[in-house]
């Protein structure tokens, strides 16, 4: 297949992503889609280290793993201790910075 | 020669200095002492001066142009603050320094009872030094300093009783009407700047012949020079403000309004005489706005009723006479009557301050009369002052007035031109006229019977207007004749008004070869003698009509002045000084004062208030707009991030497609 | 070649059936078990392109930890009222999203359907390229002297990294 193939599954993920970002309000939700950002960043990159024929695509991938990884650890422990107490998690509820 | 031209001109600054600094808490000995060391040495040194100059004798050697500050260079410009001693400038400072001094003198006594004693000796010491600045001066540059120094002291003076709205606006009349000569003058100066390329007197006069320059340019110069003359010397059209400047004290109206400040005019007409010379036409102009001018005033004067206003009106007169002698390249003529003016004209101030003063305040001739047995000094030299400018055989008067009559014949002949014939008999009757207000006035204050404290008021609203009532009565009883300390100028002045005029040309009784004043002058312009016949004839005639004057002036108020309301409209008209202020009012001061409420409510109000108003209004309006982008959401913040991103995107698609 | 083709169609429809799940479900579980999903198509894909040790990593640290991670804190944080999606304060950020996602997945379509693609034939005989370390050493060798010859600093920095969110997950997880 060529490469604009998976560039454009690559593309259509990274916009479900997006759209799941700024659609729910339940702050997991939102996380995963940022996850599912992530991945299809990813695809492209592996994508491109076979068609270029370089293993620079797949050492990107490599540390977006383990940053994400790191990212994760830290974003659901801030989520946590932002929502435990509350019984409905919902994002909006975070606009003290209205104007 | 020796050359005190700097010390005449920064003594009375300091004297203004110290007065301004610490009269306040000095004696009333302190102030005096100030004051009058300041003028009186001045005074000293100009005199010095003065004769030293006279001791000088190749007579080129008595001009001498003395460089005091180096101001500003600019290339080969180069503009520095000096003094030029030369016979005209030496004439004026002697007569300036002189009869200030005598005037400071006599407001010792004028002004005993006035809380503002140094505030007036601090003023009067201000504008004797910007006066001998302005006659000093040797380039245009600091005339025009001098110029708008004099305007400010005489607007400080007229205003010196502020508390009195009518001191207060004579006092912006005075300025206002100043100011258009002031701006005429910069004009003029500018014009003389940019065709001559210097303004040293002396290096402008000498580039006349060499620098070819328009006559148009020449006539707008002379015209520009002459706006500043008629605003300052008070000829038509700029005339208003003299009357109303007898608001303020009387020893002001002598020194400033008769015998000096109103002359700078007449100085400044002698002293650019070269610049006059290239443009006839307008040194003609000149000569007849000044005979005009004294006609004009005549009229109005034969019909006042307040001495000062008399006064003002003759000073007006006389002032025309003045321009008159020098329309017709007779320099040294108006010079003449200039020196004899100064003492006659004081001295009649002097008088009628005398007067008010001992009638407490009371200015209005209807409420005097009979004052010659209590008034015994005042009587007297009033009486010199009066044949003096009525023209009288031997009195200074008579030989300035003639000087000029018969220059005017003779320009008359020589040139054949019809209009000087004209003007002649202009300045003939002026002088019949002349004679006749004054002894109108003589007769009104000094004979008859007392109609003060019992006289009648009258309640005709015209006389209201016209004469303000600033004081009480006193009654006949109370009457006495003023301190020495005011007596002794009057009599000093008197004895210079009796010969003064002697200075003059003797040609008349037999001496062809008596002339001093101009000999003295003849080293800044040449004088042509008049002929003997024309110098018969004029002066016989203008005795005569000057007798005649008098004589009529005698017939009707000779036993005292019996005021009737007339209403014969040609009265009407002289009596309201022609309605020129009413005139005035209506064309000039209502639209300008319309046109500013107009402004202020919509230039100020909606254009500019409403401007600011209205950008605060849309600035507000903007960020009450911005500020809802602000809703605190955070997924709102993230869905702006992806507009931005989308129309980076869509910046790609359309560039590529 | 047309099995790869049918093999790529198959899971690009799978991959992205199951991301529109992870959006669009009501559960939170449920999102979290279409992500898994979307992850293990997204390994296959993977493997389809050659990456061997990727794939494999994808599934183990990805689908196995993270996931697991994100399902314990779903189920720590569940909310009582099983709707969360009622009372939505911006209705309108919907709709334009959903506008704004389409605009951009067309536009990326066009620009990336119009590009231009580098050939990979020119770098195919270069002796640093990675399909002749693949075939000279396999895979799994390729892809680890490609980490350790030239990313090698990279490697060592990301642990670095693992500490500091040790540490900021230790931070948080105090009580205080």
């Amino acid at each position: 297949m060529p490469l604009s193939a998976y560039l454009v599954v690559s593309a259509i993920l990274f916009t479900i992503g997006t759209v799941g970002v700024l659609i729910r309000r339940n702050p997991l939700v939102i996380f995963m889609s940022i996850e599912l950002m992530l991945n299809a960043a990813n695809l492209s990159f592996v994508a491109f280290s076979k068609f270029l024929d370089s293993a620079d695509g797949q050492m990107f991938v490599f540390l977006v793993l383990t940053v994400a990884a790191a990212e994760v650890v830290v974003g659901l422990a801030i989520i946590v201790s932002i929502f435990r107490t509350r019984r409905d998690i919902d994002v909006d509820d975070m606009n003290i910075l209205r104007g | 020669m020796l050359n005190l031209s700097l010390w005449v001109l920064l003594l009375p600054l300091l004297g203004f200095i110290i007065l301004g600094l610490v009269g306040r808490m000095l004696s009333r000995t302190g102030i005096l002492t100030v004051a009058w060391g300041a003028v009186g040495l001045a005074f000293l040194c100009a005199a010095l001066s003065f004769l030293s100059m006279l001791g000088t004798h190749p007579d080129s050697a008595r001009t001498v142009d003395q460089s005091v500050y180096t101001w500003a260079v600019s290339g080969t410009f180069q503009l520095s603050f000096g003094l030029l001693l030369d016979p005209l400038s030496a004439t004026m400072l002697m007569i300036v320094t002189g009869v200030g001094f005598l005037i400071h003198i006599y407001s010792a006594g004028y002004m005993e009872d006035d809380p503002g004693f140094w505030r007036f000796f601090c003023f009067m010491n201000f504008f004797i030094f910007a006066m001998v600045m302005l006659v000093t001066a040797d380039n245009f540059l600091f005339l025009l300093v001098g110029w708008g120094l004099v305007g400010l002291a005489s607007f400080l003076l007229i205003g010196f009783w502020y508390q009195r709205p009518s001191a207060v606006a004579a006092a912006q009349k005075a300025l206002v009407i100043n100011i258009i000569g002031d701006f005429g003058l910069m004009l003029a100066i500018f014009l003389i700047f940019a065709n001559y390329g210097d303004l040293n007197y002396q290096a402008v006069f000498g580039k006349l012949n060499s620098t070819a320059v328009g006559g148009g340019t020449l006539v707008a110069i002379c015209l520009l020079l002459f706006v500043a003359c008629a605003a300052k010397s008070a000829q038509l059209p700029l005339y208003m403000w003299l009357p109303d400047a007898m608001e303020g004290p009387t020893p002001v109206s002598a020194l400033i309004h008769a015998a000096t400040m109103v002359t700078a005019g007449v100085y400044l007409v002698a002293r650019a005489h070269p610049l006059f010379e290239l443009a006839p036409g307008v040194l003609y102009t000149v000569g007849a706005i000044g005979g005009v001018t004294a006609l004009f005033a005549a009229t109005i004067a034969l019909a006042q009723l307040d001495i000062k206003r008399v006064l003002a009106y003759s000073t007006i007169s006389q002032l025309g006479y003045m321009f008159m002698g020098e329309g017709v390249h007779n320099y040294a003529s108006g010079i003449f009557h200039l020196t004899t003016h100064a003492y006659f004209k004081a001295l009649l101030f002097l008088g009628a301050g005398a007067i008010i003063h001992s009638l407490n305040g009371e200015q209005d001739m209807r409420q005097m009369g009979g004052l010659r047995y209590k008034l015994q000094t005042t009587f007297w030299t009033f009486l010199i002052a009066a044949l003096a400018i009525s023209g009288i055989f031997p009195f200074a008067g008579f030989w300035s007035k003639d000087d000029i009559l018969g220059a005017v014949l003779s320009q008359a002949s020589a040139t054949g031109n019809f209009w000087f014939y004209v003007l002649w008999a202009i300045g003939l009757i002026t002088a019949g006229l002349t004679a006749f207000y004054m002894f109108r006035l003589f007769f009104g204050i000094f004979m008859g019977s007392y109609r003060g404290a019992t006289g009648a008021t009258h309640t005709d609203e015209d006389v209201e207007e016209e004469t303000p009532h600033h004081g009480g009565k006193v009654s006949y009883f109370n009457i006495h004749e003023a301190p020495s300390v005011m007596t002794v100028p009057l009599i000093i002045l008197a004895v210079l008004s009796v010969i003064g005029g002697f200075v003059g040309s003797f040609s008349l009784i037999g001496l062809p070869n008596w002339h001093p004043l101009a000999g003295f002058l003849a080293p800044v312009f040449a004088t042509s003698e008049t002929p003997l016949g024309l110098e018969w004839i004029s002066t016989g005639l203008s005795l005569l009509l000057a007798l005649l004057g008098i004589f009529f002036a005698w017939r009707m108020y000779g036993r005292g002045f019996q005021y009737r309301e007339n209403k014969n409209p040609l009265y009407q008209l002289i009596f309201h000084k022609y309605y020129v202020d009413e005139a005035l009012s209506l064309l000039i001061v209502r639209p300008v004062l319309a046109l500013a409420r107009g402004a202020t409510h919509w230039l100020e109000g909606d254009a500019l208030d409403g401007g600011s108003r209205g950008i605060a209004w849309i600035l507000r309006g903007t960020s009450a707009a911005l500020r809802r982008v602000q809703t605190g959401y955070v997924r709102n913040y993230a869905l702006a991030i992806l507009i931005g991103v989308v129309l980076m995107i869509a910046y790609y698609v359309v560039v590529r497609g | 070649m047309l099995a790869t083709q049918i093999a790529f169609f198959v899971l690009a429809i799978a991959s992205i059936a199951s991301a529109l799940g992870v959006i669009t479900f009501k559960n939170a579980v449920h999102n979290a078990l279409s992500l898994i999903l979307t992850l293990l198509f997204l390994a296959l894909f993977y493997l389809q392109l050659g990456a061997m040790f990727i794939s494999i990593v994808q599934v183990l640290i990805y689908a196995g930890a993270i996931m697991v991670l994100f399902l314990f804190v779903v189920t720590m944080l569940a909310s009582e009222a099983q709707d969360t999606e009622q009372h939505d304060r911006i209705p309108w950020q919907r709709w334009v999203a959903s506008i704004l996602g389409l605009v951009l997945v067309g536009a990326l379509s066009y620009l990336l359907f119009t590009g231009t693609v580098t050939d990979k034939n020119a770098m195919a005989t270069s002796a640093n390229s990675l399909s002749h370390a693949v075939n000279t050493q396999g895979n799994i060798e390729a892809f680890g002297l490609a980490l350790f010859h030239g990313f090698a600093f990279p490697f060592e920095v990301t642990s670095l990294l693992i500490v500091v969110a040790i540490l900021g997950a230790l931070v948080f997880g105090r009580k205080a």
